[in-house]
C-alpha cells in the first residue's frame, strides 16, 4: 500500500522534517494555550501551543499570533499539524474564533487526505480545542457563558467502548454527530475507534449500536460467522493404574533417587518438563546439555530407570 | 535515482537466469501439459523435471511429495484445511503468536468455528520456549504449524527439535512448517534435519523467482485432502492447469540459490552485521529486535524510540531506499505488527520499527548509503517529536518515564 498523499501534504511534511523557515516546529514556553491529543501507545500524539497578543481590557479580544506543534506520528499527522498552525497564523483569529476551525478545514488546506488518514486531521482539531480551553482557564474566560460546550469529562467518564484506543460512548457519540460519521469505517478513519482488535464493531452497545442510536436503525448485511458444533470428544486412552498426581510424584522420585546422582557425577542434571499419559518430557541441564551422548543417555538410562520403577510403558522425550 | 532494494523479505527481484529459463514456456511451448498430442510433451516434461529438481534440493524422498500451488499462502491454507478435512476426529491445533497471517488468521478463524488453538508465545527476543510448546501438545492435537523463520524479526525457530518432539509424542500429529523465508537461505534437508516435518510451504518470489508460484511438500502417507477441487492435476491434490513457466522458474531459482548459498551467506551476513553495528553506534535509543536470537542472515529489524515508522519509510523512499515497517500507519490496521507486540517491543519504539532485508544483489555501497542517510532521518523526526529533546539529543523526562513501561497497554483480549 503505497502513499497516496497530495503534493501539499508531502511538501509540508518534507519542509517540516528539513526544518525549513516558515514551518511551525516547536513548543512555545509559557504558552497562552496548551493542548495535547493522542498518545505514543496509540501511534500518534500532538502537542499544540499558541501565544496570543493579550488585550488588556477584554480577554475575548486576544489574538493568536504564534502557533507551534510537536508531533509523534506518520507523514500525514505531521503535515496536518503544520496545516493547523498555518491556518491559525494566517487567520489572525481570537481563540474563540479559532474554535470554528474543523478537521475539514485542515483536510482542505492539505488539498485532501486519504480516507484512512482522516484521523490525523481530527487529532489537530482536538488538540486545538484543548488548547483553547486551556487558554480560557488561564484568562478567566467562562466558555459556558458564551454558550460553548465544555463537557470535557466525557473521555474519562462514560462506558468504555473501544478499549484499544480508550474511547468512551459519550465521546464516540459526540464525534459521530459532529463529523457526520455514518459507518464503522467512517468512525475508524476519523477517530480510530474500532481500528485495532475490531471486537467492538458489532457487540451489543458497540459501534454499530451507537451508529443506530444516533442515525436510527439501519439494517446491515453482517451476520456472525456460523459456529460449527462443539468439538467431538476424542477417544480416551487406556487409564493409568495410578492417579496422574501419584504417577508424576513417582517419576520425580525416581529421577531424584536414581538418575540425578549418576548425572551429578559428570556435572549434569535433568529437569522434568511435562508428563502426558506415559510420555515423560525431560530436559538435560549443565554438562549433560551439550553432551553429544545425552540423547542416548536419556533413552537408555532414564527410560530404563522409569520403566523399571514406575511403569514399563513409559517413553522419554528429550526437550 | 537508483533504487536500493532492502525489502527482500517482502519480495525479491527475479533473477535474470530465471527469466531466461521461463521464456520458452511463455512463448513457443504454450501447450497444456495435460494434452495428449506430442507437442504437449515439452511442457509436461518440464514440470516433471522441475518437480524432481525441487525434491532433490530439499531432500524429499519422492518428486510426487512436491505439490505446486500459486503462493505460500495457498500452500499454508492447503496444509491447514487439508489436514483438518482428513482428520475429522481431532480438533486441537498448536501454532505460534508470530505466524504469518496465512497461518495466524486462518487459525483465528478456525477458533471462531469451534476448533481449539494454542498460540505459543515468544520471549522479548522472539524465541519460543520449548517447554511451553511441549505442554501445549494434547491427545487430540491434530496439527502443529510453526514457521521456520519469522518474516519480520528474522528469528529462526528450532524446527528440527520441535518436529522431533511432536512426532515422538504422537505420530499422528501432523507437523507443518512455513519455510517461505528460509528455503534457499538455510539448510533444509527433509531426510536429516527436517526428517520429522510432514509438510513444508514456500513460495517463489522470496527466492528470486516470480510472484504467483508456490509449493507445498507433503510427506508420503500424510493424510491431507485437496483444497482446490475440480481437476486431476497434481495427482488430484490441487486442481488447475499447471503454471508451467513459473514452475520451471521456481525450480531454477531454488537451484541457483542453493548453488550460491555458501558464497552468498557470508557476504550478506557481513553487510547486515555492518549495517546493524553502524546504526546502533550512530543512533541513541535504538532497539535491535531479535538481536540476541538466532536470526536469518539477511534480516535487520530495528525500532527507533519516540518516532513513527511511516515518516521514516517516506524519507527513505525519497532516497530511493526500500524498506518496511511494523508501525500501525503502514499495516492497514491501526495496530502495530502482531509480531513485534508478541515480542513486547516497548510501546515507545514499536511504532518506529523498520525492517531491512537484504539479498545477494545488494552491495557494500548501498549499505554505505543507508548508514549515511538513516541517522539523519531519525534525527529529523525526533526534532518533531513531543517526547524528544532535540537540543540535548535525548528523550524528554516524560519520554524517559514511559521507557520504564515496557509492555504495550493491554488490548482487548
Amino acid at each position: 500500500m503505497t502513499w497516496n498523499y497530495s503534493q501539499k501534504t508531502t511538501d509540508l511534511f518534507m519542509a517540516a522534517v528539513q526544518g525549513k523557515p516558515g514551518t511551525h516546529l516547536g513548543e512555545i514556553e509559557d504558552a497562552d494555550g496548551f493542548g495535547e491529543h493522542g498518545s505514543i501507545a496509540c501511534g500518534d500524539a500532538l502537542r499544540f501551543t499558541f501565544r496570543v497578543n493579550r488585550d488588556l481590557d477584554n480577554p475575548l479580544k486576544d489574538r493568536i499570533t504564534e502557533a507551534r506543534y510537536l508531533t509523534f506520528g506518520c507523514t500525514s499527522a505531521i503535515a496536518a499539524s503544520e496545516a493547523l498552525c498555518a491556518i491559525i497564523e494566517e487567520g489572525d483569529f481570537t481563540p474563540i474564533e479559532a474554535l470554528k476551525i474543523t478537521n475539514k478545514d485542515i483536510v482542505d488546506y492539505l488539498e485532501g487526505l486519504p480516507q484512512a488518514k482522516i484521523h490525523c486531521s481530527v487529532m489537530g482539531a482536538e488538540a486545538l480545542e484543548a488548547a483553547v480551553f486551556n487558554w480560557a482557564q488561564k484568562r478567566g474566560v467562562d466558555l459556558a457563558e458564551l454558550g460553548l460546550d465544555i463537557s470535557r469529562d466525557e473521555q474519562e467518564e462514560g462506558r468504555l467502548v473501544c478499549t484499544c484506543f480508550g474511547l468512551t460512548e459519550p465521546y464516540i457519540e459526540r464525534k459521530i454527530q459532529e463529523l457526520e460519521l455514518k459507518t464503522i469505517a467512517d468512525i475508524t478513519n476519523a477517530i480510530k475507534a474500532g481500528g485495532a482488535c475490531m471486537s467492538c464493531h458489532h457487540t451489543p452497545g458497540g459501534l454499530q449500536d451507537i451508529l443506530n442510536k444516533v442515525w436510527g436503525h439501519q439494517p446491515t448485511a453482517f451476520k456472525e460467522l456460523p459456529v460449527l458444533p462443539i468439538a467431538r470428544q476424542t477417544k480416551a486412552r487406556p487409564p493409568q493404574e495410578m492417579s496422574p498426581f501419584k504417577f508424576a510424584k513417582l517419576v520425580e522420585h525416581v529421577l531424584e533417587e536414581r538418575v540425578r546422582p549418576l548425572l551429578a557425577k559428570d556435572g549434569g542434571n535433568i529437569e522434568l518438563v511435562d508428563i502426558k499419559d506415559t510420555i515423560v518430557y525431560c530436559s538435560m541441564r549443565g554438562a549433560c546439555a551439550d553432551c553429544i551422548g545425552s540423547a542416548r543417555t536419556l533413552k537408555m538410562m532414564v527410560e530404563q530407570a522409569l520403566k523399571d520403577h514406575v511403569d514399563e510403558r513409559i517413553r522419554v522425550v528429550e526437550v | 535515482m537508483s533504487i536500493i532494494y532492502l525489502d527482500n523479505n517482502a519480495t525479491t527481484q527475479v533473477a535474470p537466469e530465471v527469466v531466461e529459463a521461463m521464456m520458452p514456456y511463455l512463448t513457443g511451448e504454450y501447450f497444456n501439459p495435460s494434452s495428449m498430442y506430442e507437442a504437449a510433451r515439452g511442457p509436461a516434461d518440464a514440470i516433471t523435471e522441475a518437480r524432481k529438481k525441487i525434491a532433490r534440493l530439499l531432500g524429499a524422498a519422492k518428486p510426487a511429495e512436491v505439490l505446486f500451488t500459486s503462493c505460500a499462502s495457498e500452500s499454508n491454507n492447503t496444509a491447514v484445511f487439508g489436514t483438518i478435512a482428513a482428520n475429522p476426529e481431532r480438533r486441537h491445533i498448536v501454532t505460534t503468536a508470530v505466524e504469518h497471517p496465512a497461518i495466524f488468521e486462518v487459525a483465528r478463524d478456525l477458533q471462531r468455528r469451534g476448533f481449539e488453538v494454542d498460540f505459543i508465545p515468544v520471549d522479548t527476543q522472539g524465541r519460543i520456549n520449548t517447554n511451553e510448546f511441549v505442554r501445549a501438545l494434547r491427545p487430540d492435537t491434530l496439527l502443529v504449524s510453526v514457521m521456520h523463520a519469522n518474516n519480520e524479526s528474522g528469528v529462526v525457530f528450532p524446527i528440527g527439535e520441535l518436529s522431533r518432539i511432536t512426532k515422538e509424542t504422537d505420530l499422528s500429529i501432523v507437523f507443518h512448517t512455513d519455510a517461505t523465508q528460509t528455503v534457499g537461505k538455510l539448510e533444509i534437508d527433509l531426510r536429516s534435519n527436517f526428517k520429522h516435518v510432514d509438510m513444508l510451504s514456500f513460495s517463489g518470489h522470496k527466492l528470486h523467482a516470480p510472484k504467483g508460484i508456490g509449493a507445498l511438500f507433503i510427506r508420503r502417507g500424510t493424510p491431507c485432502r485437496p483444497y482446490l477441487l475440480g481437476g486431476h492435476q497434481e495427482e488430484g491434490r490441487r486442481a488447475g492447469t499447471e503454471n508451467v513457466a513459473f514452475i520451471v522458474g521456481l525450480a531454477h531459482a531454488l537451484e541457483l540459490a542453493t548453488a550460491s548459498r555458501d558464497e552468498d551467506v557470508p557476504r550478506i551476513t557481513a553487510m547486515r552485521d555492518r549495517l546493524e553495528k553502524e546504526l546502533v553506534a550512530r543512533i541513541p535509543y535504538l532497539e535491535v529486535n531479535g538481536g540476541q536470537a538466532p536470526r536469518l542472515d539477511n534480516t535487520l529489524n530495528i525500532a527507533c524510540h519516540f518516532i513513527e515508522g511511516e515518516g521514516i519509510l517516506y524519507q527513505l523512499s525519497a532516497h530511493g531506499i526500500c524498506a518496511s515497517s511494523g508501525s500501525a500507519c503502514t499495516s492497514g490496521s491501526l495496530e502495530p505488527s502482531h509480531v513485534l507486540r508478541a515480542m513486547k517491543v516497548p510501546f515507545t519504539a514499536v511504532h518506529g520499527s523498520v525492517r531491512f532485508s537484504l539479498s545477494r544483489y545488494n552491495t557494500e555501497e548501498e549499505i554505505d548509503t543507508v548508514i549515511e542517510v538513516f541517522p539523519e532521518i531519525v534525527a529529523s523526526l525526533r526534532r518533531l517529536s513531543p517526547y524528544w529533546d532535540a537540543a540535548k539529543n535525548q528523550p524528554r523526562p516524560e519520554g524517559l518515564e514511559m521507557l520504564e513501561q515496557t509492555e504495550m497497554p493491554q488490548a482487548n483480549p
